[in-house]
């Protein structure tokens, strides 16, 4: 009837297959440069309990800071600039701004606006010196800013902490929490077909179910329904539980991949002796039917019940408002500020990847 | 043993049909108890008064409704969406009390409205 | 130089009794057509109808109307049209039951006239075959050629199988 009013912002999606053993995957690096993430959210079917090994890297995750009231050109104060910056695996966004009021500032490890490993950035230049002033003087800006960085094990793991220190910044763990969902509607998946074009359902479609159960909306609703038509796409199978786990905080993307590494790593295991497992597994489960590990193979297992996952999912959203997705891609609010990625990954180690941000910001690497 | 898996890369543009919006809504007088089917009607009646009985004549979906904080996520076609969102904007009063909504997201996503940033708040009983 | 597009919408109005075609006036049409639109399409309609829409001619006599709109959203205003089951009229007492025929939708109103002409022709066809006998032919032709508006007496009188003399 009018035009003008059907029309609706572009959306873009981005999905690549592959398999973690590819030489050329790039999912590292597709995880290494979404700097700025906000929340992971693991979802694994046939699955009870938290794994122990998957808590523990979580426990693990580096801590990030946050700090009120921190001037900019504290960042490139010379002290910093070496201890800190140069090293390149500190992670800053600046908390409580609005990326579309252009308040927001974002350090990343190795491009910014300004480029702080730019060898014409070093301390002493004259370049160096005219921007610091300009911080410093000209444009006095504070903000509170989030801070993390990955930690390599070393002794100087403190510097950060020891930089901010006059700042009191104020420590805090990533939080974790997960639940058991019952009898879920779960779309089946088939790793060759990503299109959804004969067997499994279109992306759209299943990242739809994912946000669905992560939201805790109800699948259950008829054709005719006044509230919601909403129903799980098909093909679809009726998983008895499945374990929804999610971690919020500012994550460093370092700590991203160990956990997919881990997550990988089980599933692998899960299905490399299949039989044996299984054998094992039910033995202990008549004699101590409680949680347990599988002996025979040395590795944890997800079930309490001999089934095993097909697949399991990663999910990890970026922070709305920063002002880049993945590397220095540009990356603005809008009316969604979607920013985040999720993977698929199935048994025989293939992997899906689907990549999504908003409707005027740069394509997905 | 499977063949290896070859490398695929798709990029869609606009193949999302829907749109997902995540809406409150503030009434003057503070919260009163909504069913979500008054909540859905509300929101068909905010249509009907911009668009009319034939512009109004389009489906959505009430996917989520919390009755304490009032907090909706919708889905929309993409044709619907300006209409909606619009109609959600001009909406004054409920039973002759003032009230707004307030559009928190809107995405083409579903699973970008699980993952708000602006969420992100630090209660004191985390800090160390 | 730049010039709004109109549309001219070109309807007939049908009332079941003939006579009461007379009630109608411009203020009438134009109400009604508003409060059909608002139904229709609401406040979002009715502003879109404020600006551009007017009741350009009112043929009492025939019932026919036309209404110029926007070209940009003269569809909202097409649309609405078959809603109309009455006409509103704010001082008459009386509800006339009726329904708009919409005949045509031209780009200017000598195109839309045009039309008007050949479409009355076309009805005078069909209505000549329902005159049975040699007398009601000749009754039809003396009312045509009674008209005293110059125009249409040529025009209508062309339709009568070219056996007339008022060519000019």
């Amino acid at each position: 009837m009018s035009p003008e009013l059907e029309k609706c912002p572009r959306s873009l999606l981005v999905c690549e297959k592959s398999n973690f053993m590819n030489e050329k995957s790039r999912h590292d690096i597709h995880v290494s440069k979404h700097s700025f993430n906000y929340k992971i959210s693991v979802l694994i079917p046939e699955c009870a309990v938290l794994p122990a090994n998957i808590s523990g890297v979580i426990s693990n995750f580096s801590p990030y800071y946050l700090v009120r009231d921190l001037p900019v050109y504290e960042l490139l104060q010379e002290k910093s600039y070496e201890t800190v910056l140069q090293k390149g695996t500190v992670y800053a966004v600046s908390y409580n701004t609005k990326i579309d009021e252009d308040n927001s500032i974002a350090l990343l490890p190795s491009v910014v606006t300004l480029n702080l490993r730019d060898k014409t950035l070093a301390p002493g230049t004259k370049r160096y010196q005219r921007v610091l002033s300009g911080l410093k003087d000209r444009l006095p800006l504070r903000y509170d800013f989030l801070f993390t960085e990955h930690n390599t094990g070393g002794d100087e793991d403190n510097s950060l902490y020891n930089l901010l220190s006059q700042y009191k910044p104020i420590e805090h763990k990533a939080v974790l929490s997960h639940h058991t969902l019952k009898n879920l509607p779960c779309p089946t998946l088939y790793p060759s077909d990503l299109q959804g074009t004969t067997l499994s359902c279109d992306p759209h479609s299943f990242l739809e179910w994912l946000g669905a159960v992560n939201l805790d909306i109800s699948c259950e609703n008829a054709a005719d329904s006044f509230l919601s038509t909403y129903i799980c796409p098909e093909p679809k199978s009726s998983v008895s539980q499945a374990l929804l786990c999610t971690i919020t905080g500012f994550i460093s993307p370092e700590d991203v991949y160990l956990l997919l590494q881990e997550l990988r790593y089980d599933l692998k295991h899960c299905c490399r002796f299949p039989e044996r497992c299984f054998l094992t597994m039910t033995k202990l489960y008549i004699s101590h039917k409680l949680f347990f590990n599988c002996t025979s193979c040395a590795h944890r297992k997800y079930f309490d019940e001999p089934k095993f996952t097909p697949w399991l999912s990663l999910t990890v959203h970026g922070f709305m408002d920063s002002p880049v997705s993945w590397g220095a891609t540009e990356h603005g609010f809008l009316k969604g500020g979607e920013n985040f990625y999720n993977l698929v990954c199935f048994k025989n180690q293939d992997y899906w990847l689907h990549m999504a941000t908003g409707a005027h910001d740069g394509c997905p690497p | 043993m499977e063949e290896p898996t070859t490398f695929e890369r798709h990029v869609y543009k606009n193949a999302s049909v829907y749109h997902y919006m995540k809406i409150s809504l503030d009434l003057e007088n503070g919260k009163r108890s909504f069913s979500d089917a008054q909540f859905k009607q509300l929101i068909i009646s905010a249509l009907k008064e911009l668009y009319g009985e034939v512009g109004a004549a389009f489906p959505f979906d009430l996917l989520k409704f919390d009755p304490s904080s009032l907090k909706a996520i919708l889905r929309v076609y993409n044709k619907g969406l300006v209409k909606l969102w619009s109609a959600l904007t001009l909406l004054g009063s409920y039973q002759n009390e003032a009230c707004a909504f307030r559009v928190i997201q809107v995405s083409p996503f579903l699973l970008a409205l699980s993952g708000n940033s602006r969420e992100l708040q630090f209660g004191e009983s985390l800090t160390s | 130089m730049v010039r709004f597009k109109s549309r001219y919408l070109l309807c007939e109005v049908c009332v079941p009794e003939r006579n009461s075609l007379q009630l109608l006036d411009e203020r009438a049409i134009h109400h009604t057509l508003r409060a059909a639109v608002n139904r229709a399409h609401g406040d979002y309609g009715s502003a879109l109808f404020n600006i551009g829409v007017n009741v350009k001619y009112l043929n009492a006599l025939t019932g026919v109307v036309f209404i110029r709109c926007r070209k940009a959203h003269y569809r909202l205003i097409w649309s609405a049209l078959p809603f109309i089951t009455h006409l509103e009229d704010r001082g008459q007492t009386q509800n006339v039951q009726c329904f708009f025929n919409c005949i045509h939708v031209g780009g200017t109103i000598k195109t839309s006239q045009k039309f008007l002409a050949q479409y009355n022709r076309q009805q005078l066809h069909r209505m000549l075959l329902d005159c049975n006998t040699d007398a009601e032919k000749q009754h039809v032709r003396r009312a045509l050629l009674s008209c005293s508006v110059g125009n249409v007496k040529r025009e209508e009188a062309d339709d009568e199988e070219g056996s007339d003399d008022d060519d000019e």
